[in-house]
């Protein structure tokens, strides 16, 4: 086990960001937390770095119980190294800045020059060696700033949106040099992100989060919906757009829906006469490992998963009318 | 008009033939402002880096009172310090008073304020990533600081080069705590206002040369610095 996190909680002015009960996260592998913008990712890595302490609950690290000890704080970061979301680089060469872990460290200097050489190779930036830091793109920068946090010789490397703001051809870069550092150097690699297509391709396992809480699955198409009763008796969720969903549940006033896209069926032909059924447009289509993701507008953004082998059926193109149908139990409320 | 204009170029001469007298009264203003300023930066930097970024109870208040000391009048500072260095001061016994080393004092008491608010400024400006870069990487907490104070180095720079300005200009701490003695504490500002006293106005004019080209120096340093803080960050 390399984490363990009792019931965590981090709160600014009164509001919790973070309410965690327990987390384990395993040694070795890559571990991805999945979540939309503001439900905690990026404080949940800090409090790992050991760069930010929780409100209260308990931290353990290998077996070893984290307290505020700052001797200690900065022996363990040196185990534990965060890149953040937009990682700055100090003013200096790209050299210089990944010397900079191993020259206070206290490395020799002429293996420092042969490990910061094997890193800027590592990372494809070996050409770039004198250059200004600051004169780097994004993408070069996030690829320096991995370079630098493995010159630490870390125990588990924490990646905040690793791939948020690079472009195509860095985020394969990047993948790459995540699968090599898990599976050649065997680091353990937690990072975030919330692209689910993303996750399902490098983690071999996911946590997610949403409003700072851990969720029991990945939820998708996220809405908040308003429960009416409608004159003849029958419950539905008004969505903000006004758009009406049948529902079978007891539930009553403003709560927060999932459609489950592995759940929603679509179809080419007009079948008006399902329940829960609306007309839509193809805008988005994506292929992932065993599925084909087709993102529909419906007058609300929503994800629909077909199978691969279905999908050959269907001929579909962006642009194309849909008819598509969220049947009352794809639908959960949280 | 060609009492000014003949006053210029006999100046001009002065300097050209390095008058003694002139470079004598350079030298001392040279001294005492570099030694003020150096030892103002020694107390300034850090006690700005530690105001920065510590967060205790009056930090506010320092941070005006020290704003507040920016526009000390420097015959106040003269004053107060006369107060204590002359024959009735506690500090009378020292026989401080009419030498260099009283003015230094008095010019870290005008400068000291300077560099710490605009250290303070441009630690203040620096990316809290670099802190959390620093710490992430491994750096204890003074190697930290050096990290921070690396990144706003330029704007760090500036105030310092900005307090010498304004000590190497000052007339009211020379004249009040150092005396105008020649050769020991006559600096650029005192000899001026004594030649004009005199009605002498060659010496005063080559003086007025020297000190606004040092003014001059002092700005574009500042500029470049400034520039330079704006340009890597």
């Amino acid at each position: 086990m390399l984490y363990k996190l009792n019931n965590i909680i981090k709160a600014y002015d009164d509001r919790a960001v973070l309410d965690l009960n327990q987390i384990c996260l395993k040694k070795g592998k890559v571990i991805g937390l999945l979540g939309p913008n503001g439900a905690g990712k990026t404080t949940l890595l800090e409090i790992l770095a050991f760069l930010l302490s929780p409100t209260s609950g308990e931290i353990w690290f290998k077996q070893e119980k984290i307290n505020s000890n700052i001797g200690r704080l900065i022996k363990l970061r040196r185990k534990v190294v965060l890149v953040q979301q937009h990682p700055i680089l100090f003013t200096t060469t790209v050299y210089k800045n990944i010397d900079f872990p191993l020259k206070i460290r206290k490395t020799p200097k002429a293996k420092r020059n042969d490990m910061v050489n094997e890193l800027l190779e590592l990372v494809g930036m070996a050409s770039f060696k004198d250059v200004g830091a600051h004169t780097l793109s994004g993408g070069q920068t996030q690829r320096v700033a991995i370079a630098r946090a493995l010159a630490c010789f870390p125990e588990v490397i924490l990646l905040d949106e690793p791939m948020s703001s690079v472009d195509v051809e860095n985020q394969i870069t990047i993948e790459r040099i995540i699968r090599e550092i898990n599976q050649i150097k065997g680091i353990s690699v937690i990072f975030t992100t919330h692209d689910v297509v993303q996750t399902s391709r490098l983690a071999d396992d996911t946590l997610f989060l949403f409003e700072g809480k851990v969720a029991k699955s990945i939820y998708e198409n996220i809405f908040s919906a308003y429960i009416e009763t409608d004159d003849g008796g029958q419950k539905y969720f008004r969505l903000p757009n006004g758009l009406k969903l049948r529902t079978r549940s007891e539930k009553t006033g403003q709560t927060r829906i999932s459609i489950s896209p592995g759940k929603v069926r679509i179809s080419q032909n007009s079948c008006n006469t399902q329940e829960n059924t609306r007309k839509g447009k193809i805008i988005q289509l994506n292929q992932e490992q065993f599925n084909v993701r087709v993102l529909v507008d419906a007058g609300i953004p929503l994800n629909v998963l077909i199978p691969k082998g279905s999908f050959k059926s269907y001929e579909m193109g962006i642009g194309d009318d849909v008819w598509i149908t969220c049947p009352v139990e794809s639908i959960d409320i949280f | 008009m060609n009492f000014l204009t003949d006053s210029f170029f006999s100046a001009l001469l002065l300097i050209w033939t390095l008058d003694h007298n002139l470079i004598e009264i350079i030298g001392v203003s040279l001294k005492v402002s570099s030694i003020s300023t150096f030892i103002s930066a020694l107390v300034g930097v850090p006690s700005g880096f530690l105001i920065a970024f510590s967060d205790f109870k009056g930090k506010r208040l320092v941070i005006t009172i020290l704003n507040t000391l920016l526009a000390l009048p420097t015959v106040v500072v003269g004053l107060f310090v006369y107060a204590f260095i002359s024959r009735k001061g506690i500090f009378g016994a020292y026989d401080l008073l009419y030498t260099q080393k009283a003015m230094i004092i008095g010019q870290m008491i005008l400068i000291i304020p300077i560099v710490t608010t605009f250290t303070i400024s441009a630690v203040s400006r620096i990316d809290d990533r670099y802190r959390k870069a620093a710490l992430t990487l491994g750096a204890n907490l003074r190697q930290t600081a050096w990290v921070i104070i690396r990144e706003a180095r330029f704007g760090i720079m500036a105030a310092v080069v900005l307090a010498f300005g304004r000590v190497i200009a000052e007339v009211g701490i020379s004249m009040m705590l150092g005396g105008n003695a020649k050769g020991f504490t006559r600096t650029m500002t005192t000899a001026m206002a004594l030649e004009y006293d005199k009605g002498e106005f060659v010496l005063s004019v080559a003086l007025g040369i020297v000190l606004l080209s040092a003014s001059f120096a002092v700005n574009i340093f500042c500029n470049y610095f400034q520039g330079k803080g704006r340009t890597s960050n």
